[in-house]
């Protein structure tokens, strides 16, 4: 066994010291010849004479040297290396080729490297949490009469609470809050992302502070939240290092808070937080039940899987319904792993990005084959002599393979650099999307990946030209190269089939880039209930220390108002506490004319909250009545809007105006309806169902902290910021002025999801699309060229050169068109796939099927053009003369 | 004749190249072959080439060392000597083929013996 080791050892070195090996042979055996010679000459030859005995003596000098040579080394890494530096010598001598093989792979490794970056950072890597798969999401269930198609839900402080205290799957549980805060005592008022959590959020998740400490739960009673632990960044950008935060006091919504703690770089869970309080519930609040506002995570038992966590909340939650009915009826629990929160809305889009880009490589892979193969044929005399000098078959084999693994690994060194690239835009794309700071760049991973990909990239593209090589016929090849048995035939079969299958993939893809388009295209085009365009939306909130009083608050957005709307440029301003396409509140109703039932049982509409104007500012149609005035304050009588389709849901026959809706949250006599205005897309444009809301006077609504301005420009509406910024500080300066975008902006973000579908799926498209159309040249040009004889024949035979042309083209679209007939049953077949991407298209739209046809057909058409006019153009003088 | 190629054949060359390096000290090829052509009495025909075959396989088994030096007719040649491990191999062979002979000796015994 040692023995062993040591051999293979000393032929390992071996390999790397031939030169000196090579030399040291030669010298020895001249010395033992001469002395063999030396011996013959005493004997009495000539030194002629003795010289030829000796060499026979010895034995074949060649020979031995090569059989030494061949057992010092290992025999595999030498003549490995030897195909490697032949294979580079050959690419080396077609650098044209060469450099559009290694492009074409790096375009096609490079794009799955970029998606597999970002699937591995979203669903694979775990998360940066301690034992995270023990990690998992309570989400309520509402009721779906109510809430029909929403599965999850948030949930409120006292059902938290209870599932906390009687779970016994869980080691510990956590509400999260979210606010938007005042941060003020700064160089200037700011707003943050606030987090409220329980004292044990810090140490459920396994995360250590950098500096000072997390809350303990004398922190979480009421009374005594008022510390505070900050992220890195925000701790940076306000105080520098992570000490010189420690202790200092900062005031969110005019509270004081102690900052007691800092936690690592890139810690920012959940939603790019900014700094974490303690709930520090009262006890009224922690009896609210029926007001849901809170996410719950919790850490599962070692040993306690999802369903068994999922039969605990279940069987909690229906104990909790019958306890509470008017509140719980109905209202179930939901478990799913952490990861959910991540994944959940980007999920399916990457899956199919992630298959997109498969179909690229595969087309990338296809066209290199033929390219290789195409060469390869090229190649066949020399394949032969080898064959004949006693190579063997998988020598052959090897020799190509190694070829081709050569491009295949220039090929990924390309992918990576692009790759990188691509991913990091990707990365600040969706960043803002995911409730975490994911890094998503090229790591071990991403890399073992792409190098993985790399070697099936080899394998695939080079099966074809290897195979065929090895197939030779010895005899014919070493006959004379051109003529009677044109090599076109030889691989024809080979070259038209992967030609085919490359129109097929890519008619796929560009099938799926269709989809994506025009569901993007027919996105844009819904109208959304309101004009978006140059309107500018500000937020602003005021914190209720400094405005206990409603009518302080109401007060502030008023005076905003009037001094916003006498800026110049300004057409109209308003204030809503939530905009369309953005989240906002909804509330269960008790609806004049319907009998009364418990609050389960109620109908849930959405309910907004806006200032005389807002319809005549963002142009939504009043149908019936009229708008809110000043007049409609706190004491006359409450009013309120409805849209269309509540009007149409519970008064389809009837005069809406005057009948009454009790807004069960909010206290006070069923409001009277004083008009009807048009449905807006509240909830998304992608929405088809229209949303059935209640506008609420601000005037007479219990609490106006947060709310957003509205302004409709004359001018371009970004150069009214700082206006607007200094309207609203001169009614007071300490409120923030952050996160001002236009209307159109919003529509943006919306549709942020489609508009990445869209660009990456076309981008992939046009890939294919160019890889195809490269690919017909090359298989029509390469024919032409081997048929420049027969061509010839034609022409001087009287056939014209127009039909020529036809005969090429007709061939070219022939393969076009069974590139296209498998491709459509492939379609047909897989884009249903992506049917929870689109909108307004079936995933089988035969308008899209027909115009990709169209336009893959007519690429095929130019491509195959001019290979066709070059036959055109044969003289066949010159041909026929050439053997 | 005895074929060159055989394992066999392979083996028992190895060993009589390895016992002349520890009967005889340091020598070279040419040296080597000689000698073997001595012991086997001229019956061995082989092509002095394949002793190098023989002392690149005990070289790499490690049981055999080299150095370049000069020959008694002033040339540059390569002498090689057995090394401890080599020495231990030849005496294991040794043993072997002591237990060997042993064991046919007590068969041919055993025959005859009735």
């Amino acid at each position: 066994m040692l023995t062993a080791m040591r051999v293979f050892a000393s032929r390992l070195l071996g390999s790397f010291r031939r030169q000196r090996f090579d030399a040291g042979i030669e010298e020895e055996f001249q010395s033992h010849l001469q002395m063999l010679a030396d011996r013959f000459v005493s004997q009495g030859m000539t030194k002629a004479e003795a010289l030829r005995a000796a060499k026979q003596q010895f034995g074949g000098v060649a020979q031995v040297e090569e059989e030494l040579r061949e057992r010092s080394g290992l025999a595999f890494l030498a003549s490995l290396w030897q195909d490697l530096r032949y294979g580079l010598r050959m690419l080396r001598k077609s650098p044209g080729f060469a450099a559009v093989v290694i492009l074409t792979l790096g375009l096609g490794i490079g794009a799955n490297t970029a998606i597999f970056s970002v699937v591995d950072a979203v669903m694979l890597r775990p998360l940066p949490f301690q034992k995270p798969n023990q990690l998992v999401v309570v989400w309520h269930t509402p009721p779906q009469k109510s809430f029909p198609g929403v599965h999850r839900f948030v949930v409120s402080p006292a059902n938290y609470l209870d599932w906390s205290r009687q779970n016994d799957v869980f080691t510990a549980m956590s509400a999260i809050g979210f606010n938007r805060a005042n941060l003020t005592g700064m160089t200037q008022p700011e707003s943050v992302q606030q987090r409220l959590v329980s004292y044990d959020f810090f140490s459920m998740l396994g995360v250590l502070p950098i500096a000072g400490r997390t809350f303990t739960a004398t922190d979480d009673q009421p009374g005594h939240g008022n510390v505070a632990i900050l992220n890195w960044a925000f701790c940076q950008g306000h105080f520098g290092a992570a000490t010189n935060a420690l202790g200092k006091i900062i005031h969110l919504d005019d509270k004081a808070y102690t900052v007691i703690g800092v936690m690592p770089p890139s810690f920012d869970f959940p939603f790019q937080t900014r700094l974490w309080t303690p709930l520090a519930w009262t006890d009224k609040e922690s009896a609210v039940r029926d007001d849901h506002n809170y996410i719950v995570i919790a850490r599962m038992k070692p040993g306690v899987d999802e369903a068994k966590a999922q039969a605990d909340m279940t069987t909690i939650s229906r104990r909790l319904a019958q306890q509470y009915p008017t509140d719980d009826a109905g209202w179930g629990a939901l478990v799913v792993p952490l990861r959910d929160l991540v994944a959940g809305s980007i999920g399916p889009a990457l899956l199919v990005l992630f298959g997109a880009v498969g179909f690229v490589l595969l087309i990338a892979c296809a066209n290199v084959a033929n390219l290789l193969l195409t060469k390869a044929l090229g190649r066949d005399r020399e394949m032969a002599i080898r064959a004949a000098l006693g190579a063997s078959r998988k020598r052959i084999a090897r020799q190509v393979l190694s070829e081709t693994a050569l491009v295949s690994v220039a090929g990924g060194i390309v992918a990576v650099l692009l790759a990188r690239f691509v991913v990091a835009a990707i990365g600040t794309f969706i960043a803002g999307q995911l409730p975490l700071s994911i890094e998503i760049g090229l790591n071990g991973w991403v890399l073992a990946f792409t190098f993985a990909i790399c070697v099936l990239t080899a394998i695939i593209a080079g099966v074809a030209p290897a195979w065929h090589l090895t197939k030779t016929n010895l005899n014919e090849s070493l006959k004379q190269s051109s003529g009677k048995t044109s090599p076109d035939s030889r691989g024809r079969r080979a070259r038209n089939s992967l030609v085919a299958s490359e129109v097929a993939l890519s008619l796929v893809l560009l099938v799926g880039a269709g989809l994506a388009i025009e569901t993007l295209y027919l996105l844009r085009q819904v109208n959304p209930g309101t004009d978006p365009h140059n309107v500018l939306t500000v937020p602003l909130a005021i914190s209720q220390k400094r405005y206990p009083a409603v009518s302080q608050q109401t007060n502030f957005f008023q005076q905003t108002l009037q001094r916003v709307r006498v800026l110049p440029g300004v057409v109209d301003a308003a204030a809503a506490d939530s905009l369309p396409l953005t989240d906002g509140s909804t509330q269960p109703v008790q609806v004049e004319g319907q009998p009364p039932e418990a609050m389960a049982d109620q109908p849930e509409v959405a309910v907004r909250v806006i200032s005389p104007g807002y319809f005549s500012a963002m142009h939504i149609p009043i149908i019936q009545g009229r708008d809110f005035t000043d007049a409609d304050k706190a004491g006359a009588e409450s009013v309120v809007l409805v849209s269309e389709s509540f009007a149409r849901r519970f008064w389809p026959h009837e005069n809406p105006i005057g009948r009454h809706v009790g807004l069960t949250f909010s206290p006070g006599p069923p409001r009277t309806v004083i008009g009807v205005v048009g449905d807006v897309k509240l909830n998304g444009l992608d929405v088809t169902q229209p949303v059935q809301t209640v506008y609420s006077a601000m005037l007479q609504n219990d609490i106006s902290t947060l709310m957003t301005l509205v302004v409709r420009t004359a001018t371009p509406p970004t150069s009214l910021t700082s206006a607007i910024t200094g309207a609203v500080h001169q009614v007071d300066p300490q409120v923030p002025v952050t996160g001002v975008l236009t209307m159109d902006d919003i529509v943006d973000q919306s549709l942020s999801q489609q508009q990445l579908n869209m660009t990456l799926l076309a981008i992939f498209g046009g890939l294919a699309l160019l890889l195809a159309a490269i690919g017909i040249y090359g298989v029509q040009a390469y024919a032409v060229r081997h048929r420049v004889r027969e061509i010839g024949i034609r022409l001087a035979l009287g056939a014209q050169p127009r039909d020529v042309l036809r005969q090429i083209i007709g061939q070219g679209l022939f393969l076009t068109g069974i590139g296209i007939c498998g491709g459509l049953v492939v379609a047909i077949g897989l884009t249903r796939l992506m049917a929870s991407q689109l909108y307004g298209v079936s995933a089988t739209d035969p308008l899209t099927l027909a115009g990709v046809v169209v336009v893959l057909t007519l690429v095929a058409l130019a491509a195959c053009y001019i290979p066709a006019r070059r036959a055109m153009k044969v003289d066949p003088t010159v041909a026929l003369r050439y053997e | 004749m005895i074929e060159v190629k055989s394992q066999v054949f392979q083996g028992t060359l190895d060993l009589m190249v390895l016992k002349t390096l520890d009967a005889l000290g340091p020598l070279h090829g040419y040296g080597i072959a000689r000698r073997i052509e001595q012991l086997s009495d001229q019956l061995l025909r082989l092509n002095e080439g394949t002793v190098y075959a023989s002392l690149l396989r005990l070289a790499q088994k490690g049981w055999i060392r080299s150095e370049w030096g000069t020959s008694e007719s002033n040339r540059r040649a390569r002498f090689y000597s057995i090394s401890t491990a080599g020495r231990r191999q030849l005496a294991r062979e040794a043993e072997n083929w002591e237990r060997f002979t042993g064991v046919i000796g007590k068969i041919l015994q055993m025959q005859t013996g009735g």
